[in-house]
């Protein structure tokens, strides 16, 4: 049902795909930095409708608990969903990108704009857990994706953003010059991590009750 | 048998416990504070299985707060909510996915209910029919009245055989012909063995229950909480 919901924000949807093509048509005479700047801008496509999505079924969600789902269980069926709506994407855009920049690792741009779908969708599902309105789970988006966009992946705050790994990935796919040992396990790890962030933040939103024989 | 002297008493113990045994909610001892603001101070309220309780009390007497931490959805500073069997939570603003029709929600809620999907539609269905829902169109939420939007939010409650009805002015943007229809089922659920609690702002309703709980806004000094 989640699917559908998000199936029926066509125009949304549209926007948010949109916005990373935006962003590296923009810097497509950056050459090499066009690859690292429209592929970390997906997040903002994924990210954006997690977040989304996360928000939209707040209400509803203490009620499916109440009727007998487990918390964990929305948020594992919302990962996936949105895990192959980010691996749809990701694929038509890293095809765009190997075709329109034509770098010599496409497998590992491939990769990278993989690894940036991967973790956008805990990413959007921790914020949208913690956000109080869509308008705040956007603020913290645009703020974390965007500081990622403009710090080089060798400087030392990179490290700690969630997309560092992905931005590593990008960037040898294109110049070959930074290690990529750690990006992957920095992107899983941080991806791991968002999720269970997330879905402490639903447990303990969760009904409780004494579920016992009144006594 | 037992004899004439001794008779009275285990039955009477049996009836109590009879009663204790029927009680589907209770709630002791609820205290709640948002931020400096005490809400509830103390609040008990139980519900036997087959009676119908009306919340009433002025705006800020904690009425629909006190719902919800008996739904389980707030937690409480103090105090203690048992039920017995599932809880049906209808909140007072219908907590509804805008984009998906009254019979995609019912599918929604059947595997957490343990209905197949066609059973959930079909029961749903019976239910909505029953307040005049238009059943047979297909309509997103979004495009639907507010009253009939508080019409899938009631069936939702009661989709799935609760032991209990917790009621968040369940009848709000009903027309007159289906707020009367909504209090004769309350009368046919609790005939049924349901307890129901009906929040409410309206005095004429607490005709209509078998008992009233009062809530007032409780005086408390302004202190930081330890």
């Amino acid at each position: 049902m989640t699917g559908r919901e998000l199936a029926r924000r066509g125009f949304a949807l549209g926007l948010l795909t949109a916005l990373p093509l935006a962003f590296y048509g923009a810097s497509s005479n950056t050459g090499s930095n066009a690859v690292i700047t429209g592929g970390i801008a997906m997040a903002f496509s994924i990210a954006g409708a997690s977040i989304f999505v996360a928000l939209t079924a707040r209400p509803v969600d203490q009620r499916l608990v109440l009727a007998g789902y487990r918390p964990y269980e929305l948020l594992l069926g919302r990962l996936l969903l949105l895990e192959v709506f980010g691996v749809a994407v990701s694929a038509v855009f890293s095809v765009v990108m190997v075709f329109g920049t034509g770098p010599p690792h496409p497998w590992l741009l491939a990769a990278g704009v993989g690894l940036v779908a991967f973790t956008s969708v805990p990413f959007g599902l921790a914020v949208g857990a913690v956000a109080p309105h869509e308008l705040e789970g956007v603020l913290v988006l645009i703020g974390v994706v965007g500081v990622q966009l403009t710090l080089q992946s060798t400087q030392a705050i990179a490290r700690i953003l969630p997309f560092w790994g992905a931005q590593r990935l990008l960037q040898h796919s294109v110049d070959g010059t930074v290690s990529i040992g750690a990006a992957v396990p920095s992107g899983l790890a941080y991806a791991t991590a968002l999720f269970i962030a997330a879905a402490y933040i639903m447990h303990r939103r969760a009904p409780s009750l004494t579920l016992s024989r009144v006594r | 048998m037992t004899g004439p002297s001794t008779a009275g008493r285990p039955r009477a113990r049996e009836t109590a416990r009879d009663q204790e045994n029927a009680r589907q909610l209770e709630a002791s001892g609820i205290s709640k504070w948002f931020g400096r603001r005490l809400v509830l101070d103390e609040v008990s309220l139980s519900v036997a299985a087959g009676e119908a309780v009306a919340i009433i009390g002025e705006n800020g007497a904690g009425k629909s707060t006190l719902l919800r931490i008996c739904a389980g959805l707030i937690r409480p500073d103090r105090g203690q909510v048992r039920v017995s069997g599932r809880v049906g939570f209808c909140p007072q603003e219908p907590g509804l996915f805008d984009l998906l029709s009254a019979d995609e929600h019912l599918a929604l809620f059947a595997p957490a209910l343990g209905l197949s999907r066609a059973k959930a539609i079909e029961d749903g269905h019976t239910l909505l029919a029953e307040f005049a829902f238009p059943v047979a169109e297909y309509s997103q939420t979004r495009h639907l009245s507010g009253g009939a939007r508080q019409k899938v939010n009631l069936a939702l409650a009661l989709l799935g055989g609760p032991g209990v009805l917790l009621l968040d002015e369940p009848y709000q943007g009903f027309d007159h012909g289906a707020y009367v229809s909504f209090w004769e089922h309350v009368a046919r659920w609790t005939a049924d063995g349901l307890g129901v609690v009906v929040v409410t702002h309206l005095l004429a309703d607490a005709a209509l229950v078998d008992r009233v709980v009062e809530l007032t806004i409780p005086r408390a000094p302004v202190v930081e909480r330890s």
